[in-house]
């Protein structure tokens, strides 16, 4: 007994120690934070922000040029200095939440379809008092971009919460596909107008090419083959902020339903079902792990569906797949919030400069050399200009070699109208996606965000019936006739009436305020 | 005043023990118990804006996504039944290993063969996935491709049946952790005196005979021991056995949706750190009952096999 409590003693000293180190180490950064506001040339005291972004290219260890580039730019015009973070496109929301997490200093940072879980966790700032000071130049090129509405998509209970990115938002469903076979079976693209004619198209390839397989998944795991999109945009849904479909409001009679008890959802996958019958798609299209675009690179792939902003997408995919591939577009697309907010910058609530922060944004939307150096780095080394508006990597150099580029990240960051374009890419194709930025269809609950925060159990319940669901049925693996009643039941089994009643109640309050 | 100074004689004389133990308690302390302090989370509904410990306490609410749906009791029945196969084939397999193994007369042999069955558990998930796959595949799979096909049998399409999975999935399990199982058993075995042996021997006994009457009754409270701890995590599941290897296919989620994969599913979207917590608190706790209700039946059976 008595060696027990010897030993007890000598445990609860370790654990002592070991507490005591664990402060000790835990107060270091904090003071490092403290001081860190010195140095800057001018008079002014220059105020430091940490600013993250997602790239898709290869991200070089040493960032510390471009980040001077950067800061040279800010420090001489707003006073402000960045620290440039980059991360990789799988790591971005962990590092993200990770810092907000632990109080890690972190200012500006965007996400991927998180706007409003970060909302309504409080973890971003309002800037509804500072944007009329300190971001003017922004909000007027987001009013000559897409309209002086942008901002409602990221307004919640009155508060602006973030800045969308600011391109060519209207992604109308396109028919992706080798444009060789098409000529070879003996059709033109003025026969694809609509989705319904592509059963005859897919029946030809599959007649003349047995080995190729007609259609497949645009994503996978979850298989998606762009059916939703096309539904969504064909029958003018609005998703009312939640990416389930649970609870969306079909044209404009304001009712919210459940979307996959409606006809349109039914019709849509019937069609899909009737493809997957007659052999158009792969047998294990719900789960396969091998994206369609390498089964058209592979030649082994004909076709795909998928939302494409401007017309010179095709450009893109070709180079990438090394086939002969266009596109047709074969609905109009429809805007409703999340359409918009899906990438919006935000800033931290808990930062200490929202000033600074705002100041920065304002320059992220609206200032030329600050935007292409984040872009595409340092001009002469890593980039050469080419006219007004347009770029190459400097002779013998790739994406991959080049000291610096996030020429991958255009889709995310700043005004797309004040980034230079890859050189060969027509500039009119910029100036007709500003075009469609206005001339698309609103929804009329454009602006209306749903607040999870009541319903977060159903939610999750949801999302789960969602996943097992979904991609058997867009994919047409599995019998809507069968499949459909099974899934409705799941969901309002996992609360889906719920979730309804109370974002009926939501958009009826909103719809109340906003036609006052 | 004796005691007194018994003391640290006893001290000294566990000393070097206490030494060794050190590293293990540290672990312990900071990757078990200094986290337990953040139990209240689950409790909470966190707010960055006030704060972890400014955040309104919530009650149980953060529990109810968890019983939601009547996948409640899918995920429960899949993650015990799963664990409980896992155990009894697990050990079956592990001692039946050990056994051979060490029964084998060439001594080389034997750690050779050893060495090749602990191999697989080295090998990860994500690569263990791609391996089932490359089998299971419906085009190109192995089992399809090569062995049905040729004998005629209809292909099956693997990732959309959900009721072969239980079959596959503790095949897999038992392939990739029996053999690194049997390392605690052989050990055991070493360990046994080999005198007994060799007086069963002058009295007749044959080798199967020796196995039975010896062998396992002396193997008795390490497999107790194993399983009581294997017990404790039944309500946790391989996340990269039930989520990378089906390929997160939603039509296999009736035999291989397990608590786990359920709340990271659930979560992803949300990134709720209180519900998760909940998740967490009441797979641990339902562990910590199970484990003192079967110690309690182990000690009223035969208490010196109990655990404490």
């Amino acid at each position: 007994m008595k060696i027990f409590k010897k030993t007890m003693t000598l445990l609860l000293a370790t654990a002592l120690c070991g507490s005591l180190l664990a402060a000790c180490s835990s107060s270091e950064p904090s003071k490092a934070n403290s001081n860190g506001s010195s140095g800057g040339s001018s008079s002014e005291k220059v105020e430091k922000i940490v600013f993250a972004m997602p790239s898709f290219n290869r991200i070089p260890d040493d960032l510390s040029v471009v980040t001077d580039a950067i800061n040279k730019i800010t420090v001489e015009k707003i006073g402000v200095e960045v620290d440039f973070r980059v991360y990789g496109p799988a790591d971005y929301a962990q590092k993200v939440n990770l810092a907000l997490q632990s109080g890690e200093k972190m200012d500006v940072f965007t996400t991927l379809g998180q706007f409003t879980s970060y909302v309504s966790k409080n973890q971003v700032y309002p800037l509804d008092d500072l944007l009329p000071q300190y971001g003017k130049e922004m909000l007027a090129i987001l009013e000559q971009d897409f309209g002086a509405d942008l901002l409602e998509a990221t307004t919640m209970n009155g508060h602006v919460y973030g800045i969308p990115v600011n391109k060519g938002m209207s992604l109308p469903p396109s028919f992706v596909y080798n444009a060789d076979m098409l000529k070879e079976v003996g059709f033109t693209p003025n026969d694809i107008q609509s989705v319904d004619d592509l059963q005859k198209i897919f029946e030809a390839v599959k007649r003349k090419y047995p080995d190729v397989v007609p259609f497949g998944p645009i994503n996978v795991n979850p298989s998606d083959t762009g059916l939703m999109h096309l539904l969504k945009a064909d029958n003018q849904v609005d998703f009312l902020t939640d990416t389930t479909g649970i609870g969306v409001v079909i044209g404009n009679d304001g009712k919210v339903v459940n979307f996959y008890e409606t006809d349109a959802f039914k019709k849509g996958v019937t069609m899909v079902r009737d493809w997957f019958n007659k052999g158009y798609l792969q047998k294990d299209a719900s789960t396969t792990t091998v994206l369609f675009s390498e089964m058209i690179a592979s030649g082994r792939g004909f076709a795909f569906m998928g939302g494409y902003s401007g017309m010179e997408s095709a450009k893109a995919l070709s180079a990438q797949m090394g086939k002969n591939v266009e596109m047709k577009r074969i609905a109009p697309y429809y805007f409703d919030t999340n359409a918009v907010n899906l990438v919006s910058w935000m800033v931290n609530s808990t930062t200490k400069a929202p000033e600074a922060a705002v100041k920065f944004l304002n320059l992220l939307y609206s200032d030329k050399d600050l935007i292409n150096t984040i872009l595409y780095g340092i001009e002469g080394v890593d980039y050469v200009k080419v006219g007004e508006h347009h770029m190459k990597l400097p002779e013998g150099k790739d994406a991959n070699t080049v000291s610096y580029t996030a020429m991958l990240s255009t889709g995310i960051v700043g005004s797309e109208s004040l980034q230079y374009q890859l050189e060969g890419v027509s500039w009119s194709d910029v100036e007709l996606k500003l075009k469609e930025n206005k001339e698309t269809v609103r929804s009329p609950y454009f602006g209306f965000i749903f607040d999870q925060s009541k319903v977060k159990a159903q939610m999750s319940a949801v999302n789960n019936v969602v996943n097992q669901y979904l991609p058997g049925l867009v994919t047409g693996t599995l019998d809507p006739e069968i499949a459909i009643p099974k899934f409705v039941d799941a969901l309002n089994d996992a609360g889906a009436q719920t979730i309804i009643q109370n974002k009926q109640e939501q958009l009826d309050q909103w719809i109340a305020a906003h036609n006052k | 005043m004796k005691s007194n100074k018994a003391k640290p004689g006893a001290l000294k004389k566990t000393m070097p023990l206490l030494i060794l133990a050190v590293p293990g308690l540290l672990y312990f302390l900071i990757n078990s118990y200094f986290p337990m302090f953040g139990v209240f989370i689950a409790f909470k509904d966190i707010n960055y804006a006030k704060g972890i410990f400014g955040s309104d306490w919530v009650g149980f609410n953060n529990f109810t996504f968890l019983f939601q749906t009547s996948d409640a009791w899918i995920m429960t029945r899949n993650t015990l039944l799963y664990n409980l196969a896992f155990i009894v084939f697990g050990t079956i397999c592990s001692i039946f290993i050990a056994i051979i193994m060490y029964e084998l007369v060439s001594k080389i042999y034997s750690k050779l063969f050893l060495s090749g069955l602990v191999l697989p558990s080295l090998i990860s998930m994500v690569v263990l996935s791609l391996l089932v796959f490359a089998f299971l595949n419906a085009d190109s799979g192995f089992i399809n491709h090569s062995i049905l096909r040729p004998l005629g049998i209809p292909e099956i399409n693997w990732y959309s049946e959900p009721k072969y999975w239980p079959y596959l999935l503790v095949i897999i399990q038992l392939w990739k952790t029996a053999g690194y199982g049997s390392i605690v058993y052989f050990a055991s075995i070493a360990g046994i005196d080999k005198s007994i042996y060799e007086a069963a021997k002058i009295d007749g006994a044959g080798k199967l005979k020796q196995i039975r009457m010896i062998t396992l009754p002396l193997l008795k409270p390490t497999v107790i021991i194993l399983c009581l701890m294997s017990i404790g995590k039944i309500f946790n599941s391989d996340f990269g056995l039930f989520y990378q290897v089906p390929l997160n296919a939603g039509a296999l989620y009736s035999t291989t949706q397990t608590i786990d994969t359920y709340v990271y599913r659930a979560l992803m979207q949300l990134n709720d750190i209180g519900m998760s917590a909940a998740a967490g608190l009441y797979q641990s706790l339902v562990g910590f009952v199970l484990v003192l209700v079967v110690n309690a039946i182990v000690k009223k059976i035969n208490s010196d096999n109990a655990l404490f």
